[in-house]
């Protein structure tokens, strides 16, 4: 935004903390370590900050926004002549004033239809001639949404491409470019205009791909949001070989003189797994020429950065959140380099029980069975089974069910090998159930300690040990920054989860009240890091009871890490219902889930082995919420006390004719 | 110091009450415009500004206040040769206005008023080498228009009929380090984009490969200290944006992670108490688009004066039982 060159105080910002930091390292008069040489920099980054306080960034702030403002309004009042849906204020006006108008208008009209059925009567004709070319250019002058109106153009050139010689195409293109230029000037954002700039780009008998470049520097520098202009780039860039670490000095370039800028950190997140990628593939500077397979998105699994240039982020993402702590830009970015690839695709656990005669599979991801090649081998003999998902709404689940055929594995003396294989990822998970045992499981164990912590690898500790100490600083300046206290969350979470579960609880207590408005969501994402340290807790101990009672949780998830489990408590918590997912708890025997606000129990369904079910005080209030009880087989024991449900007639009679096999009903 | 956030204020004469009435007169005189210079403008994307206006209409139960068969010989003449529907007569087919066309005849339960076959097989010449969609014969790529390709489809029963794996794998490939997705691959995340593409994948069955918690934090963040959401960062809210985003996150299964009773207040606030009609912020000019967006909005809040609206595809949930379409949404 704006021409920062001229302004005293918005020099390159990145610059200014880097001599505050060279300052104090100059100092020391000696080669710092690099425990030393962090600590140096964030004196200087609190430093920096100061003299920005103090300098009175608001005011010039202010100013600056208000000349933007105005030069905005400005710009505003001309595309009110234009047809446009967005930001029109609506002004009253007197009858002279609108009857001015209504004349005037008129007038435009008539010019606008002519124009319009000229242009339509020549193309029907087959017209490509130049007076064409001239009316549809006027008509997109003032209208450059008329898609149609840039197609006959399209086909007026590319008639012209075969009557006229070379250098006349070329001129004739290049006339067609500063044309779409004076569009762009007009209406930056209009669609129609930038996919006909590319068109003619890449028609152009000599391309001028670095013109094309400063178009876009040009125009980023007049709105630096612009994500037209931004694709266009990329585009360009692709178009001409611009090497991928040109691209990112850009974004140094633009994130240095403001860091205020979603764009240019989005742009970054895209480059950097390219140029420093996490494999050790060697790195590639200039990218490949447009292919028919989609490029790498930054959220999958082999795209993430090396650890190196991590930490040469998190100092840049640092020097934006001490200037600005309040400019979310930053923070997402920051949230994404210290997020965690995710799991390697593998089946986690099978789980064989010899009285249901049922195998259950846990696969790392959601799936959908029947399409990814799922085998069941026993004693070496390929089983014709029929895989079904635990619950008929969840078509792609991470856990997946089969009944083996009657009497196959039922003689308790007997010994059984099985093995799943996924074929599709070439992985496969063995399991021994072995005579006189009644179940038995095989599952991956290593991952479990990790799973819920940050991928960074464990040297580099006391980076993130290093990270926490700024955003600790950070909040001791700004207390209530509810970005920095989510971040100071997320990693305490990556050091040490169980550790730091009391201060985390107490950050999200502040969060709800600073911006209580997304309350929600910090109530979801307690509840997700409360069970995910009960899950390590339970995995420490070694035991297969699940208990997580009076943790204000308001969601279940993970629910998968739960098959083995047979005793859950979830009492005096916060939850609506039982999601569908509740029953990849293939396992449960006991369920107490008292003191909620529970009045759905969809995800207590078939469940082969629930016995007791306790719900006091809870919301049910209708018969038809406990329908899905009834397909729970060895259900003998359900309390109900303190549910509305209780209070209806015939209640007793209903309840018993829909669960016969409940012999200790308590009401 | 800190940015200083953009957003508006809600004055405290704002309108806070839902005047329906006022909205239908406003969508059934919008038509009767015809001599308008800024109606005739407008020409560009006139069928979908008369999907815009029937979906308002039928949700605040108004419907047959519009003329069926006007609209129907209209649709009829809008088709092409290559099975294409154009935004208007003269005007060349594009998959945004063959969208809107079946949209249409949709809510008439009259589909069989154009040529079915033709208008997928159209859709399905469209379908790229990558999976994904060019807008019409010129090129335009954009997850934009897969989903119109995917929502034409499965509202015609005829899903089948092009590469849906390819083209989820193309609609993957535009998901950015925040969980969002944007035009094309590398694009960056914006609110319309994010609605296309969970509804794309809500289609398609595959909304398991949304990091829902991620793109959801994302979403929610875009509510403002007025109430209204915006459509990216730092930027101002709309009723329009507030529609994207709300609808985004009731596919994602997180509409409660925005604070509904401020989103409300705005949402009523850019109603116009004279003309009827909805603006983008208060204050400022009414419009079809923003009208059915506003009610729309309002109706995922759970406004009982206007049908519900299904959040895919926004048009009244009782349209698609009948046709017996019932999209994924994550819970
Ligand atoms: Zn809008």
């Amino acid at each position: 935004m704006g021409d920062h060159t001229h302004d005293p105080f918005m020099g390159d910002i990145s610059d200014m903390i880097e001599q505050e930091f060279q300052l104090r390292e100059a100092q020391k008069q000696r080669p710092l370590q690099e425990q030393e040489r962090k600590s140096l920099r964030l004196e200087a980054l609190i430093c920096y900050r100061q003299t920005l306080i103090d300098l009175q960034t608001q005011m010039w702030k202010d100013e600056k926004k208000a000349q933007l403002r105005s030069a905005n309004i400005a710009f505003q009042k001309q595309l009110l002549q234009l047809k446009r849906m967005h930001g029109r204020l609506k002004v009253k006006s007197t009858a002279q004033q609108e009857e001015e108008k209504r004349k005037e208008r008129e007038k435009k009209l008539k010019l606008y239809v002519t124009a319009r059925d000229v242009c339509f009567s020549k193309r029907k004709e087959g017209v490509f001639d130049e007076e064409a070319l001239q009316l549809t250019q006027q008509l997109l002058s003032s209208n450059p949404d008329f898609s149609t109106l840039w197609n006959y153009r399209r086909e007026i050139l590319m008639h012209l491409e075969t009557v006229r010689e070379e250098d006349d195409v070329q001129k004739i293109y290049e006339s067609e470019l500063s044309f779409v230029e004076r569009c762009l000037r007009q209406n930056p954002k209009s669609y129609g205009s930038w996919h006909h700039r590319g068109w003619v780009s890449a028609r152009l008998p000599r391309p001028d791909w670095a013109r094309e470049l400063s178009l876009c520097d040009r125009c980023l520098s007049l709105d630096e949001r612009n994500f037209h202009c931004w694709d266009y780039r990329r585009v360009v860039v692709r178009m001409s070989g611009v090497a991928v670490d040109q691209e990112l000095r850009f974004t140094d370039r633009l994130i240095g003189s403001n860091f205020s800028n979603y764009s240019s950190w989005h742009y970054r997140s895209t480059l950097l797994p390219l140029l420093h990628p996490e494999s050790p593939e060697p790195p590639s500077p200039t990218p490949q020429p447009a292919k028919a397979s989609p490029p790498p998105s930054p959220q999958t699994n082999n795209h993430r950065v090396c650890e190196e240039q991590l930490l040469k982020e998190y100092e840049l993402v640092q020097n934006a959140f001490f200037t600005d702590p309040n400019d979310q830009s930053a923070w997402f970015y920051y949230r994404w380099l210290l997020g965690r690839a995710e799991r390697e695709e593998m089946i986690s656990c099978v789980y064989v029980s010899r009285e249901v005669e049922r195998v259950a599979v846990c696969f790392s991801k959601p799936v959908h069975a029947r399409a990814v090649g799922l085998m069941l081998v026993l004693d070496g003999q390929p089983q014709r089974v029929e895989w079904r998902s635990v619950h008929p709404r969840l078509r792609h689940s991470p856990v997946w069910v089969c009944d083996l055929p009657p009497s196959t594995i039922s003689d308790i003396g007997n010994e059984h090998n099985l093995t799943v294989h996924w074929t599709e990822k070439h992985t496969r998970r063995d399991c021994a159930l072995y005579s006189g045992r009644t179940q038995s499981w095989c599952r991956d164990s290593a991952t479990d300690q990790e799973l819920f912590r940050s991928e960074l690898s464990v040297e580099k500790t006391s980076v993130l040990q290093s990270e926490l100490q700024s955003c600790n600083q950070l909040q001791e300046l700004e207390p209530l920054n509810k970005w920095c206290l989510l971040t100071i969350i997320l990693l305490m979470r990556a050091l040490d989860p169980l550790g730091y579960e009391k201060e985390t609880l107490a950050h999200f207590q502040t969060l709800k009240e600073v911006d209580s408005m997304r309350s929600a969501y910090y109530s979801d994402l307690c509840s997700k890091f409360m069970i995910e340290n009960t899950i390590l807790k339970m995995e420490y101990a070694e035991v297969r009871v699940f208990s997580i009672s009076d943790k204000k949780l308001s969601t279940l998830c993970h629910l998968d890490q739960l098959l083995l489990v047979t005793h859950i408590n979830l009492s005096s918590n916060e939850l609506e219902r039982l999601p569908p997912q509740f029953c990849m708890l293939q396992c449960l025997e006991v369920l107490e889930a008292d003191n909620n606000s529970i009045e759905d129990l969809e995800g207590v369904y078939q469940l082969p082995k629930l016995e007791e079910i306790s719900l006091k005080n809870n919301k049910i209030s209708k018969m038809e919420d406990l329908a899905p009880l009834a397909s729970c087989p060895k259900l003998r024991r359900l309390d109900l006390r303190g549910n509305p449900v209780t209070q209806m007639a015939n209640f007793l009679s209903d309840i018993s004719e829909l669960l016969p096999s409940v012999t200790e009903l308590l009401l | 110091m800190g940015t200083q956030m953009k957003d508006v204020v809600i004055k405290p004469d704002a309108p806070n009450a839902l005047i329906l009435d006022k909205h239908a007169d406003y969508i059934a005189a919008y038509g009767s415009k015809r001599d308008d210079y800024e109606y005739t403008l407008s020409e560009y994307l006139r069928m979908s500004g008369i999907y815009w206006g029937l979906t308002v209409m039928d949700l605040m139960s108004q419907l047959p206040r519009m003329n069926c068969e006007e609209i129907t010989e209209f649709i009829k003449s809008c088709q092409h040769e290559c099975g294409g529907i154009s935004a208007s007569i003269g005007h060349d087919p594009h998959l945004l206005y063959t969208l809107s066309a079946v949209q249409i005849l949709t809510l008439y339960d009259n589909v069989q008023a154009v040529d079915v076959d033709k208008v997928v097989e159209y859709i399905k010449a469209l379908q790229q080498e990558d999976g994904s969609f060019a807008g019409d014969k010129w090129g335009e790529i954009d997850t934009r228009f897969s989903f119109c390709a995917v929502a034409t489809l499965a509202l015609l029963g005829k899903l089948d009929a092009i590469d849906v794996n390819k083209a989820i794998e193309f609609v993957l490939s535009c998901m950015n380090f925040d969980g969002g997705f944007g035009c094309r691959p590398g694009s960056e995340s914006h609110a319309g984009q994010i609605y296309c593409c969970t509804g794309f994948l809500s289609l398609t069955g595959q909304l398991h490969r949304v990091n829902a918690d991620l793109l959801g934090w994302w979403l929610c963040e875009r509510q403002l200290p007025s109430g209204g959401l915006n459509g990216r960062p730092e930027k101002l809210p709309d009723v329009c944006y507030s529609w994207w985003v709300l609808a985004s996150l009731k596919i994602i299964g997180r509409i409660h992670w925005i604070d509904k009773a401020k989103l409300r207040a705005f949402i009523l606030a850019c109603q116009d108490e004279e003309t009827g009609g909805f603006a983008d912020r208060p204050g400022d000019m009414v419009d079809p688009f923003h009208t059915l967006f506003g009610v729309a909005g309002l109706s995922l809040l759970g406004e009982e004066q206007v049908k519900p609206v299904n959040p895919v595809l926004c048009m009244p949930e009782d349209v698609l039982r009948r046709i017996g379409l019932e999209p994924d949404l994550l819970n």
